[in-house]
Formats: C-alpha cells, sequence, structure tokens
C-alpha cells in the first residue's frame, strides 16, 4: 500500500475522534510550549555564552566585583588601556540599571562618549528609527535597543524616565549583539551625573582587539597593568564575562533544561495512553482492516502514523505558541545589566516538531506491534 | 462447474486452558464456483472457524485448503493478507463498519490496498453502493443507519474490490425479519446475477432458503460425512 494513500484515514480518525484528539493535542501543545520556551532560553544564552573565532572584544571590570554598582573605574585608564600592543579601540562605559535584580523588563543605560562609540560601533548598529544628530546633539538623548523600545513602546522624541534617569528617545536601533536589545545608549556624563562623585568613574572598557588570536594575550597584559593601581582590574571576553556575571541565570536555565526533559516525557506518556487507550477500544475495527487485506505491518502503520499526527500537531501549536511569545513579547533575561534574550527562531519550531515526530512514533510502537500481532479471528470472538 | 474451495482433511486446533479444543476435526469439502453454500450447526461446531479458514483470516493446524487454486494454508502472514485483499469479501454479524467514516468512506477503505485512481476508487464505490441500494446515504455514518442499512453498507464494503468469494457470518443475526429478507434478497442476487461464491454461516432455517445447499456441522465434521463434490442438505 502506497502509505500516501492512507494519509486521509489516518486524519480522518484523529480529527472525528475529537474529544481524544482535542485533550491530547492539548496537553502536547502545553506541554511543548514549556519545553520550546525553556529551549529557547538555553538558545539564548548558548547565543550570548559561546564563544567564537570572531570575538575580538574585551570587558576590563573592576577586580572581584561583579555589579555594576560597585565596578568603579578611573576613566582615566582609557589612555594605558589603549597603549596595551593589540588593542584596537577602547570605549568606556558608565553602567546604570533600574533594577539590580534579574527581570524580564530591565532599562541598562550604558553611558560612553558619542564620538568614540561611533567610530567602534557605527558599523555594526543600524538606525531603524529616529536621528543620530539628534543624539550626538542634546545632552539627554538615547539611542534606544529596538528590543527595548518595542516592549516599552518607546518612539523618537519621546522621554522616558528609568533608574532616576529622564532620557530623550534620540532613535531606535538594531544591533546582532543581544546586548545591544535593551540598552538606552547615552552620553557619558549624562550617565555619570545621575549618581553622586561619579565624574570621571566608569563601570567598565570595552576593548576591541585587532584580532582574535590575541584575546586572551591582551587580557593578561591589561591586566597587569593595573595589578598594582588602587583599582586592578579583571579583564575577559564580552562572552566569558557574561557567563560569570549571568552565572545564576545560566545555572537556572541549565536547571530548566530538566525541566524540558520532563515536558517530553510527558508528551509520550500522553501520546502514548492516547494511542493505548484507542487501540484497545478499536480492537475490532482493526480486525476488521486485517480482514479486509489489511497486513499486521500495515495496520501497525496506521496506529503509528495516528501517533505522528497527534503529537506533531500538538507539538506544532505549543511550539509555535512560545516562538510567538517570544518573538513579540522581546523578552531577555536582564541581570546586573547583562541581557540574555529569550530567542526562539524557526529552527527551534522545526526541531521541536522532529522531536515530536519521534514521540509520536515511539509512543505507537508498542500498541501498534501488539495490534498486529493480535489473531485476527481471536478479536472477533473477544469483541 | 469448477471446484473453487476445497479443504482436504482440515483442523483447526488451539490451547485453551491447558486442553486442546479442535473446533474443526478432519474436514473435507469442495465448494464449486458460484455456489451459494449455507452452514448450520450448534454453537461450537466449527461453522464460523470454517468460515474464517476460507476469508483467510485464520490459519488450519494440519490439512489443505485451496482457494481458487491457492493453497492459502500456506501463505505467510503477509502474503495471506494480500490474498485477503484481492479474493475474499467478508460480511459480519454486527456489520463491523468504521464509525468514524461515512457509508462511501468505509466501502472505500479495502481500495486503500488496490492501485487505483481515484477517478477508478470512485467509480467502484458509487457502483456497490448502488448495487446495494444504499447510493443515496452515502455521506451518513454508521450510528446514521440503521442495522439494514449498516449490512448493506458492509456488504458494498466486501463486494467493492470484486472478489470472488463473499463469506457472511450471520449477516442477519442483528436485524429484524424485514431488513433480514432485504439481505438475503441482496446477497441471492449478488450470488445469481453476479456469479459470486457465497459461503454464509446461520442460525436461521429461513434464511437457508435463499442458499443453494446447506451443509450442517457438528462436532468439527459435517454431519453425515463428505461434502466433496456433491451436495449435501
Amino acid at each position: 500500500m502506497n502509505p500516501v494513500r492512507a494519509v486521509p484515514y489516518v486524519v480522518k480518525q484523529v480529527v472525528r475522534h475529537r474529544v481524544r484528539s482535542g485533550l491530547t493535542v492539548g496537553g502536547i501543545a502545553i506541554a511543548m510550549f514549556l519545553f520550546t520556551a525553556v529551549q529557547a532560553m538555553n538558545e539564548g544564552v548558548t547565543r550570548v555564552t559561546a564563544a567564537s573565532a570572531n570575538d575580538t572584544t574585551l570587558v576590563v571590570y573592576r577586580e572581584d566585583r561583579y555589579c555594576p554598582a560597585t565596578s568603579r573605574l578611573p576613566q582615566d585608564y582609557q589612555r594605558r588601556i589603549e597603549s596595551v600592543e593589540g588593542v584596537a579601540g577602547v570605549t568606556p562605559m558608565k553602567i546604570v540599571v533600574s533594577n539590580c535584580r534579574t527581570s524580564l523588563d530591565v532599562v541598562t543605560f550604558r553611558g560612553v562618549p558619542k564620538s568614540d562609540f561611533i567610530a567602534q560601533r557605527g558599523g555594526e548598529i543600524e538606525l531603524v528609527a529616529g536621528s543620530l544628530e539628534d543624539w550626538q546633539r542634546r545632552t539627554d538623548a538615547a539611542l534606544v535597543g529596538e528590543t527595548l523600545a518595542s516592549r516599552r513602546g518607546f518612539r523618537p522624541g519621546m522621554t522616558f524616565n528609568a533608574a532616576g534617569i529622564t532620557a530623550y528617545v534620540a532613535g531606535v536601533i538594531r544591533s546582532d549583539d543581544p546586548q545591544d536589545h535593551n540598552v538606552a545608549y547615552t552620553a557619558l556624563p549624562f550617565v555619570q551625573l545621575a549618581g553622586r562623585d561619579q565624574l570621571g568613574v566608569v563601570t567598565q572598557f570595552n576593548v576591541k582587539v585587532e584580532d582574535s588570536s590575541v584575546l586572551d594575550r591582551v587580557a593578561g597584559d591589561i591586566d597587569r597593568v593595573f595589578a598594582n593601581a588602587q583599582d586592578p582590574t579583571a579583564t575577559f571576553s564580552e562572552k566569558a564575562f557574561i557567563g560569570r556575571v549571568a552565572d545564576d541565570i545560566i545555572e537556572l536555565v541549565g536547571f530548566a533544561r530538566w525541566l524540558g526533559l520532563g515536558c517530553l516525557a510527558a508528551v509520550l506518556a500522553l501520546v502514548a495512553n492516547s494511542i493505548v487507550l484507542s487501540v484497545q477500544s478499536r480492537v475490532s475495527e482493526h480486525a476488521v482492516l486485517r480482514a479486509l487485506g489489511f497486513s499486521g505491518g500495515q495496520v501497525a502503520g496506521l496506529i503509528i502514523a495516528e501517533g505522528i499526527v497527534l503529537s506533531v500537531v500538538g507539538g506544532g501549536v505549543g511550539g509555535a505558541a512560545a516562538v510567538a511569545v517570544a518573538r513579540y513579547g522581546n523578552f531577555a533575561m536582564s541581570v546586573e545589566g547583562i541581557s540574555i534574550p529569550i530567542s526562539a527562531r524557526a529552527g527551534l519550531l522545526a526541531s521541536g516538531l522532529v522531536v515530536c515526530g519521534g514521540i509520536g512514533v515511539l509512543a505507537g510502537l508498542v500498541p501498534a506491534w501488539q495490534a498486529s500481532r493480535r489473531e485476527i479471528a481471536a478479536c472477533f470472538r473477544a469483541a | 462447474m469448477s471446484v473453487l474451495i476445497e479443504c482436504r482433511g482440515l483442523t483447526r486446533e488451539y490451547r485453551k486452558g491447558g486442553q486442546v479444543i479442535r473446533p474443526l476435526d478432519g474436514l473435507d469439502l469442495a465448494v464449486p464456483r458460484g455456489d451459494f453454500l449455507a452452514l448450520m450447526g450448534p454453537s461450537g461446531s466449527g461453522k464460523t472457524t470454517l468460515l474464517n479458514l476460507i476469508a483467510g483470516i485464520d490459519s488450519p493446524t494440519r490439512g489443505e485448503l485451496i482457494v481458487d487454486g491457492a493453497d492459502i494454508g500456506t501463505l505467510s502472514r503477509r502474503r495471506l493478507a494480500a490474498w485477503r485483499a484481492r479474493h475474499v469479501g467478508y460480511v459480519f454479524q454486527l456489520y463491523n463498519l468504521v464509525p468514524v467514516l461515512t457509508a462511501y468512506e468505509n466501502v472505500e477503505l479495502p481500495l486503500l490496498l488496490h492501485p487505483l485512481t481515484r477517478r477508478q476508487k470512485h467509480d467502484r464505490v458509487v457502483t456497490a453502493l448502488e448495487r446495494v441500494g444504499i447510493a443515496d446515504r452515502r455521506g451518513h455514518f454508521p450510528s446514521q443507519l440503521s442495522g439494514g442499512q449498516e449490512q448493506r453498507v458492509a456488504i458494498a464494503r466486501a463486494i467493492v474490490t470484486d472478489p470472488a468469494v463473499i463469506v457472511a457470518d450471520e449477516p442477519t443475526g442483528d436485524l429484524d425479519k424485514a431488513s433480514a429478507r432485504a439481505v438475503m434478497e441482496l446477497l441471492r442476487e449478488l450470488n445469481r446475477e453476479s456469479g459470486k461464491t457465497v459461503i454464509m454461516v446461520t442460525h436461521d432455517p429461513k434464511t437457508t432458503e435463499y442458499a443453494s445447499r446447506t451443509l450442517h456441522l457438528e462436532e468439527g465434521r459435517l454431519a453425515g460425512g463428505s461434502a466433496v463434490g456433491g451436495v449435501m442438505a
């Protein structure tokens, strides 16, 4: 039998057993929503912490400090860092966050020297709304990350208040770097003046090196320069820095992976339960199919196909809902000025569907095998 | 008339609770092509077992069973399934229609196994439904049909593949008198006009009036001996 011919039969079995299919698909959708959400968090963590050969950014922080409020470095370290061999550019940065705790809605101000910022990051950032001239001209102007703008409804020309700072939205920016998605870039003195005794003090230096191969060497050289200074430094690659600061979130997401596996187990149990009950209640129907000439293997195939349809439909609904919520909710887990996007791409949905298909096969295997081995005549006697 | 079905020393045994049950015990039988054979006998006499063996949904423990030239007792499960799809139409006492499929879809079901175009399948289904006089109910689900109508759909399903043999296990056992008569007339038409060989198990002596001959089984054997090459009533 051509398997394609059996598709309408399988679909009718699923669609016309409305209550059974509806409950099963609903359960699978909920479990797959959770699984996809966990995977989206996991993907976000991987995206911001996985080192790559193209990494050329270092973050210089105050040694033994872990949050922007306590990392205080003299701004004049900039010149000494620039003199280290292999350094291509240095951006001093003052960071102020609206919420020190882990949250899904944090506004992070990054005060930067505007001209240095444009020179070093201009090529990586796209202005999607507003005016760069406006940003350069106004002291209180902010370039707002697209995710933050979308989440908070910020548009050019608006003013907003966060962390006790009132800023003017000069433009909305787009960037591939997740750390740009939830920030408001403003003038460095503007953020420094927002706190007491902060003029001349920065939170960190973002250092561009000439080549990724010298990343570790330059980091070591910078820390050696300030080893005996009043404020010694700790320098990391940007991704290692994020991994260090966001350690709690990463641990939490690591634990959530178990939750994800639990969701898959729930899907397996749901589909298996549905298929077993279905096969038990349709013993004579399957015997009729075999009396009509279907082989045991063909009947088994039909049962497994039902499992696949149920789990893929449920997984599709749940996964698509999770991807939509992650994409349009513009969520990011923020901690200490670091942003980890909850990143759900289409590939995540596709891989979820493949997993669901596999679960459908697995869930249907035993009942299908049992149905294929039953004596036809015995099924009629039992019925 | 040539012999379509031939049983020689046909025996079926199975174990139940440590005991060997032998519903069929060395039966010899020949059924000519185009015959309408009624099988009668008390419960446990082996009627349904014989029917199931002829239909290829059970396999003999010993003996030969040749249907339309094929020794179906020696076929593997897979080959036997393929053989059933081509040669046998089964009519059940309780109709056994698939409840979530319409009358049309139920009749179409066996054609999934046949390499036909959509048009060919449609024509065959419509012809079968018209043949049993139920074409106007093609879109109805089994729950929306009477018992007699359901059995007509089941007969349409049995004939849609144009099999040589129709086996019917108490086809009127669950029907009222009028419906039973209609179903029996339909089986007789299929036998006489379409040349189908019909083998029917029944408890009702009235239905045997439609058959060309009746055999009685007792304790797994034909009452009165062999029916090879002849008619026994």
